[in-house]
């Protein structure tokens, strides 16, 4: 047991996949040399040699379909997009080939796809954002958003032994900002289960990533108006814990769909039509999504604080939930 | 393959986007004999002009789509019938046709989702229709004042599950609503099921709908538009509400029509004191009103010498209350007699749809019970009545009656009646009009059994008085659906089957 | 590095130091007669309406397939295109199969999901394509980075038609390759047409070829209809790849002979052309090649040619009785269970 950020957990996770099985290798940009552009791979090039820390040319798309092509000969490739917003230039090969290989032609396509996102720095719209739905919506991909240092760990074991391709996005913001206790020893953390962040019973909140921390905040914020609010860590998109989520409304009554991504198609908007489907009996409110507007993510600080869901927004949104 | 069946020649798919082709020249007639493989026809497309070789071989008996014509992709244009058939009959090929549809699935039925939001209430349901128009479920509490009828699913279900009138609980959600915590809080602190005292009620306001499942028959919000009505004149039923798939029907913010109410209500006079109608009383008043506009009520009555019904229900009262912990009620009889003779008159077991008539071999039978201190109607159902003998029919009756009194009917229990039967004669009452619980065609009156000089005819055919126990039988029919001649009969048959009825099965 | 053309194999002898006898002769024009007729059958159960969707076909590329899938070791890999059916027959893919990928069965190598030419039996090494275009390509460079890895002395072949060529896939992976020094070969498909655009409005360079040098590895430019030549320099590249010699770029060269698909009847190719090539059909080359150097006699050539009709008159029989997809299967199999991956090509 150590006290890790985020980065570290995962570094640290990935070295010893590494170390256990020698089909694992990571391609990417400045991956091998440089250490990785968040020197999540720092030192790996030195352990592991220049042909499992293979430095790429600026090429999401051979990475990806390398990675493709690679995993269906039996490797175990963890391939980084530098930024996840460059995932859109291989967006052809996750969709087309990664994602329908096993469906129509039978060869399982286990690579792992590890993509920083996010925004929280002034990246600008081109380094800031979170891509998981519209990857969400293809069938046969798999969706992972680790929030604690010990989730990102046992996550990415995971998807490393997963035989299908998974996106795996670490959100940048949390790297070096949260901390947490992290077993030094090997475990995996199944995907599709959520974790209760916060218990509560008066309102829950349904989020991932970055937003988990930020529901937190504000649920201690209600806490002192005597609300007590759940926030559910869903962990990973596809699959999703519906079972969690369901029980969680089915005792709160009036839930938040939480995503730092856009509104319009965000995967909160399944989660809320799921909510309304199969719960609406026990709804003592609408159910209600906050999320960044409709519009690339802005530079200039005080617009990116208008679009990333804040503390105070999400108070004033439980505290409306609350009144209902 | 042609293994000496006919073939068919089909207009084929020349690209993923082509729809149709058209047929530019036949290169065989009918007659000739042609071979597997060998050209047919030219034919003519968006993408291409080509040739189409002959699926199958032998003789073109039958050509179905002319040159010059256009026809969609896998239309049938000919027939090649193996050498020596001379038929020219087109029979339906041996071979698979590999052009696939893709299966279209069925869409959600009906108004399942629209019966579902269609709001019940107690006793007052929704009418079991396929084509309610689907109201809009999307709850929304208007602001100050007007909100506080609205209930939300969980509140609906809890106030349903607990038989609570929402109305009767203090609400501190927005506009005044009752919200879950509201009504957890009422359940856990023992408050009885009275209602507190209403809010002058102005009836220019449109309610807000969402009423409680139509189990427990408290008061409840006053229901949608199309709620039936319930028998003006006595306990009649309660008009069934509508067959939904959750258990509990949830509600919505249906709007119904206002009860018309004076435009401006005058000051009181010494001694006179108002009250608000209940929900359930409103629904009530709906119900009734709708009814007698929907249906044409037209009663019949016919008088039954119900002696052997006395003798067999004294031979069987006191094996049915040892045995079986029942009493068997006259009510039990004519119900059984009633759901015997229904399947074989189904006009009055039917229901009118538009201009259709649905009619059906099974009858899900409702029988009026009142509740206490003249709070209302409900009318419970017995499903498949016609599957029950005496006993089950007894036993049900007494259960859903008990368990109506109770407050413990579940949704199931109020849903799907086809014909209803109510017992205003408890009351020795020796005639009625009962109103029809809609979308029923026929409601079924039984009243008090008197004893009364009738003339019989004694062993020798003479006509003589003697003292027989009669009761008097409504039929009260919708004669838009069921003439007199029908009714009639039906009545006749009723009378005939109780004025003979032996032992325990009639 | 300047680009090479082909010489055509001229005797026996040489066939011979290429590695071929006279029953490996035999086995190619018997691999040719089954793609084409394969070929010549779908396109008439098309025009029948008993095959859904398109049909493609590689008439006039039988050569081309064929002569590299002859070269390929048995555990090389490749991801072949759609005028490459001849690869898959060669590879060992029994013809009522493909009858059955065309007809949506379930029996079929995608049982019914992916139709036309989407097919490849990976136990085969060959990885089925999809339509964007060239996107297998760097998806082969993958597999020849695995090899890499593992020190494997194994090749992967990866196909691009002249105009799938323009895409940036294309340019990633070949670059990829020569960066990296891959084992794999490229075999570019030049069949001068990419539906109706012609050749020189694909690329502006002389040959395909030419751009092997910029990615720091050779260009071949071969006669496509030439089914020998093709074999000896895809053996050439293919064992230098194996070698550790790094990536060739190959440039076959035929016509397309008929439509981009069935639906296409190629009014836009000029009628000279295809009487032009109708000279050089590869099938008709190496018939006369076999009686000419390997004295195929009428009697061999007649046993092959029949055998190869009831094979497929078997085959097409096989496909019909095979039964389409259970629609309730549709959303089976979606995402792959942990044991799948304890396959060979996975261990």
């Amino acid at each position: 047991m150590a006290e890790k950020t985020y980065l570290q957990a995962i570094s640290d996770g990935l070295r010893q996949e590494m170390r256990r099985d020698p089909r694992v290798f990571v391609l990417g940009e400045d991956v091998g040399v440089y250490g990785g552009a968040f020197k999540v791979t720092h030192g790996f090039q030195e352990e592991f040699g220049p042909w499992r820390v293979l430095d790429t040319p600026l090429s999401e798309t051979a990475i990806v379909a390398g990675a493709t092509g690679a995993a269906l000969m039996g490797l175990r490739p963890v391939a980084e997009m530098q930024f996840a917003d460059f995932v859109s230039c291989a967006w052809d090969h996750l969709v087309t080939i990664a994602a329908k290989q096993r469906w129509r032609a039978g060869t399982p396509v286990p690579i792992t796809l590890r993509l920083p996102s996010g925004g929280g720095f002034s990246g600008g719209p081109f380094h800031s954002q979170n891509p998981e739905s519209s990857f969400a919506h293809i069938p046969g991909l798999k969706i992972v958003c680790p929030a604690t240092p010990e989730d990102a760990k046992g996550l990415l074991a995971s998807a490393i032994e997963d035989p299908n391709p998974v996106l795996f996005f670490e959100h940048k913001h949390l790297y070096r900002r949260i901390k947490g206790e992290v077993s030094d020893d090997r475990y995996t953390t199944p995907f599709g289960e959520a974790r209760v962040h916060r218990a509560g019973d008066d309102l829950t909140v349904i989020t991932w990533g970055a937003m988990v921390y930020t529901a937190g905040e504000a649920a201690e914020k209600l806490a002192a108006d005597g609300v007590d609010v759940e926030v559910l860590d869903l962990r990973t998109l596809i699959p999703w814990d519906r079972e969690a989520v369901l029980e969680s409304v089915r005792r709160c009554s009036k839930v938040l769909v939480l995503h730092e991504d856009t509104r319009t198609g965000g995967f909160g908007a399944e989660i809320a039509a799921t909510i309304a489907e199969e719960a609406f009996e026990y709804l003592d409110a609408p159910v209600r999504r906050i999320a960044a507007p409709d519009a690339p993510v802005p530079f200039s600080p005080p617009l990116e604080k208008a679009y990333i869901p804040q503390v105070d927004d999400v108070v004033a949104g439980l505290r409306e939930l609350a009144a209902y | 393959m042609s293994t000496g069946t006919q073939v068919e020649v089909v207009m084929p798919q020349m690209g993923v986007s082509v729809s149709e082709g058209t047929v530019t020249k036949w290169l065989k007639q009918p007659g000739e004999t042609v071979a597997l493989d060998e050209p047919l026809l030219e034919i003519s497309t968006d993408k291409v002009d080509t040739e189409v070789p002959s699926p199958g071989e032998g003789v073109v008996a039958q050509v179905l789509v002319q040159e010059g014509e256009t026809v969609e992709v896998g239309t049938v244009l000919a027939v090649i019938a193996p050498a020596g058939a001379g038929s020219t009959e087109a029979e339906p090929a041996a071979e698979e046709r590999v052009v696939a549809d893709a299966p279209v699935p069925e869409p959600a039925t009906q108004a399942a989702a629209a019966e579902v939001t269609a709001s019940s209430s107690a006793g007052e349901g929704m009418p079991s229709t396929p084509t309610p128009a689907p109201v809009t479920s999307s709850p929304h509490v208007e602001s100050a004042g007007n909100g506080r009828t609205f209930v939300s699913p969980v509140v609906a279900r809890i106030a349903a599950e607990h038989g609570v009138d929402p109305n009767a609980v203090a609400g501190t959600g927005q506009g005044g609503r009752v919200t879950k915590k509201d009504i957890l809080l009422y359940i856990e602190s023992g408050a009885s099921g009275v209602s507190p005292p209403v809010e002058a009620f102005a009836p220019e306001v449109p309610e807000q709908a969402p009423a409680a499942a139509p189990a427990p028959p408290v008061s409840a919000t006053p229901p949608a538009p199309e709620t039936p009505p319930v028998p003006a004149a006595a306990p009649a039923p309660a008009p069934t509400p509508p067959a939904p798939t959750p258990p509990a029907p949830v509600v919505a913010a249906a709007k119904p029509a206002p009860l018309p109410a004076a435009p401006h209500a005058p000051a009181l006079a010494a001694g006179e004191s108002e009250e608000a109608m209940t929900a359930m009383r409103r629904g009530v008043a709906e119900h009734m009103r709708r009814s007698l506009d929907t249906s044409a009520h037209v009663t019949s009555a016919i008088e039954v010498d119900m002696s052997r019904v006395v003798v067999a229900r004294e031979d069987l009262k006191q094996e049915f209350q040892a045995t079986h912990g029942v009493n068997p009620t006259y009510l039990a009889f004519v119900a059984k007699a009633t759901v015997e003779l229904l399947p074989r008159w189904p006009y009055v077991n039917a229901e009118i749809r538009g201009e259709k008539i649905v009619t059906r071999p099974f009858v899900h039978l409702g029988i009026a019970v009142a509740l206490d201190e003249g709070k209302g109607l409900i009318v419970p159902v017995i499903r498949n009545a016609q599957d029950l003998n005496l006993l089950g029919l007894a036993r049900s009756i007494a259960d859903l009656a008990q368990r109506a009194r109770t407050k413990k009917l579940l949704p199931d229990d109020v849903q799907g009646g086809t014909f209803t039967i109510t017992n205003p004669g408890g009351f020795g009452t020796f005639h009625g009009t009962p109103v029809i619980s809609q979308p029923q065609v026929g409601i079924l009156g039984t009243y008090a059994l008197v004893k009364r000089p009738w003339v019989v005819q004694d062993e020798l055919g003479k006509d003589v008085i003697a003292i027989r126990p009669l009761m008097n039988i409504t039929l009260t029919y919708d004669h838009r659906l069921v003439d007199g001649a029908y009714s009639g009969g039906f009545l006749k048959e009723l009378r005939e089957r109780l004025e003979d009825w032996e032992g325990s099965s009639g | 590095m300047a680009v090479r053309e082909a010489e055509p194999v001229g005797s026996l002898q040489e066939v011979k130091d290429a590695g071929l006898d006279r029953e490996d002769l035999f086995g190619i024009y018997r691999h040719m007669l089954v793609t084409r007729g394969i070929e010549e059958r779908g396109h008439i159960l098309y025009k029948q309406g008993k095959i859904p969707g398109s049909f493609y076909t590689g008439r006039g590329n039988e050569a081309g397939a064929v002569g590299v899938a002859t070269a390929m070791a048995p555990n090389d890999v490749g991801t072949p295109l759609q005028r490459d059916m001849g690869v898959h027959i060669t590879r060992g893919v029994e013809p009522w199969r493909v009858f059955a990928q065309y007809m949506g069965r379930a029996d079929g190598p995608t049982k019914g999901r992916d139709g036309n030419v989407h097919l490849g039996d990976a136990k085969l090494g060959l990885h089925a394509m999809v339509s964007h275009l060239p996107a297998m390509l760097p998806v082969a460079v993958g597999m020849a980075l695995a090899f890499r890895i593992r020190e494997e002395k194994r090749v992967a072949v990866a196909w691009c038609g002249e105009g799938a060529a323009a895409r940036g896939d294309a340019h990633e992976g070949m670059n990829l390759a020569g960066v990296r020094n891959l084992p794999v070969v490229f075999v570019i498909d030049n069949n001068q047409w990419a539906y109706s655009t012609p050749a020189y409005l694909g690329y502006a360079c002389e040959h395909l070829a030419d751009r092997a040098a910029a990615y720091g590895f050779d260009g071949v430019v071969v006669d496509g209809t030439d089914v020998l030549a093709v074999y000896r320099e895809a053996k050439r590249a293919i064992e230098k790849a194996r070698e550790g010699g790094g990536p060739t770029l190959i440039e076959s060269v035929t016509l397309r002979t008929e439509g981009h698909a069935v639906h296409d009847d190629a009014f836009y190719v000029p009628k000279e052309l295809f009487e032009e090539w109708a000279l050089r059909d590869p099938i008709e080359r190496y018939r006369t090649w076999l009686s000419d150097y390997a004295a195929m006699t009428d009697e061999e050539e007649d046993e092959l040619t029949s055998g190869v009709k009831r094979l497929l008159h078997d085959a097409i029989q096989q496909a019909e009785a095979s039964p389409l997809p259970d629609p309730e299967t549709v959303a089976d199999g979606v995402f792959a269970t942990p044991d799948e991956l304890e396959t060979p090509h996975h261990k």
